[in-house]
């Protein structure tokens, strides 16, 4: 295996791990905890935090695992990355207009981390996502696996 | 030939969605499998209202956290709005990081056995700026002595371990009920986080509850 099939194959599960334990953590919460997160934001009301905190982990959920188990894992690292980015979006909002965040709520109640620190997080994943879309699958990825490479 | 190929790499792909399906449903249901049912029960100087009404409102909360303040006002607005029609319970679920939501607990419970729960539950969020630091032991026996309480027998009630036993009651009941952020409000089981979904949305459930 070449040093950067190995490198990506790093980066996928490193990111995929993240979002499956950020999805679980908050998809096994009640929605209504998440909600609240979300609407302490200040960008939506009550109404539609609800389903987005219903929605939201299960796509983290579902990305992660794709990219751990590399499916379709370039489709998966744009997903992610997107999602990295509507995060870091949120968060700069908050610090913007002054809204006192003690926990970003990424990971539900299993890890708390401040929105600076989750910011720096983010935008690290977003880079390795970068990286994975531009090298695509690696070979112990189910991508090349269905393509008949192993 | 290349058809066959074609249907190999089709369902090899299937394959990965699928897993992908499966393993997101089992990382959910995993972490759901250690939720239970809660007792909504609490002694009964920390209930109001009637108790026949159609509508039960349980509330976990913690005396030191500034989003239970928050939430007081429309928390005292839905109870004077559905007067006679909500049975209000409070619950305590003291956070492990306010150092002093455990003391404010205590206190309560203690003013609550000689009948003065809900005054001294409001001096506690009304002034929460005021007695949640060092001298909180100080506050907290002046509001006592403020509502006239009989002090030796509240002083005597802090280290009552039935007063222990019976926190400890509603903070398991709050963890079986996955409680994890204060306030949590359950309005005939259904759950309301924070002062905005209770002012917001609340109102809305308990409308169509009472039309049931």
């Amino acid at each position: 295996m070449k040093p950067r099939e190995l490198a990506v194959l790093a980066a996928r599960l490193a990111v995929g791990a993240v979002l499956v334990y950020a999805g679980a953590a908050k998809a096994s919460a009640p929605a209504e905890e998440f909600a609240n997160v979300i609407v302490s934001y200040g960008l939506v009301g009550p109404d539609l935090a609800l389903p987005l905190a219903a929605f939201l982990p299960l796509l983290e959920l579902a990305v992660g695992w794709a990219l751990v188990l590399g499916v379709n894992a370039r489709a998966a690292s744009a997903a992610a990355a997107a999602m990295f980015a509507l995060f870091v979006f949120a968060l700069g909002h908050a610090v913007f207009v002054g809204i006192p965040l003690p926990n970003c709520g990424c990971f539900g109640d299993a890890a708390h981390l401040t929105p600076g620190h989750a910011m720096l997080f983010d935008t690290t994943l977003a880079v390795l996502c970068a990286f994975i879309w531009r090298f695509g699958a690696d070979a112990f990825s189910l991508d090349a696996w269905a393509d008949g490479g192993v | 030939m290349i058809g066959a190929a074609m249907r190999t790499k089709l369902s090899r792909r299937l394959v990965g969605f699928v897993l992908v399906a499966v393993l997101s449903a089992a990382s959910v249901m995993i972490g759901r499998r250690n939720r239970k049912p809660f007792s909504p029960d609490a002694p009964d100087f920390r209930k109001l209202g009637p108790a026949s009404a159609p509508v039960l409102i349980v509330e976990f909360s913690d005396f030191q956290c500034p989003a239970c303040r928050v939430a007081e006002p429309p928390r005292r607005q839905l109870l004077s709005l559905y007067d006679g029609k909500v049975r209000f319970v409070f619950k305590n679920f003291p956070l492990r990081m306010h150092q002093w939501a455990r003391a404010g607990a205590f206190a309560a419970e203690c003013a609550g056995r000689q009948g003065e729960f809900w005054p001294y539950h409001d001096a506690l969020y009304d002034r929460q700026d005021q007695w949640t630091n060092d001298k909180a032991d100080s506050f907290l026996e002046g509001y006592a002595r403020e509502l006239k309480l009989d002090l030796p027998a509240w002083r005597a009630c802090l280290a009552d371990p039935s007063v222990a036993s019976a926190i400890e009651a509603d903070q398991k009941d709050g963890n079986d009920a996955w409680v994890s952020a204060t306030p949590t409000f359950f309005v005939d089981g259904k759950r309301f986080v924070g002062a905005r979904q209770l002012a917001e949305l609340a109102p809305l459930f308990i409308d169509k509850e009472l039309k049931k």
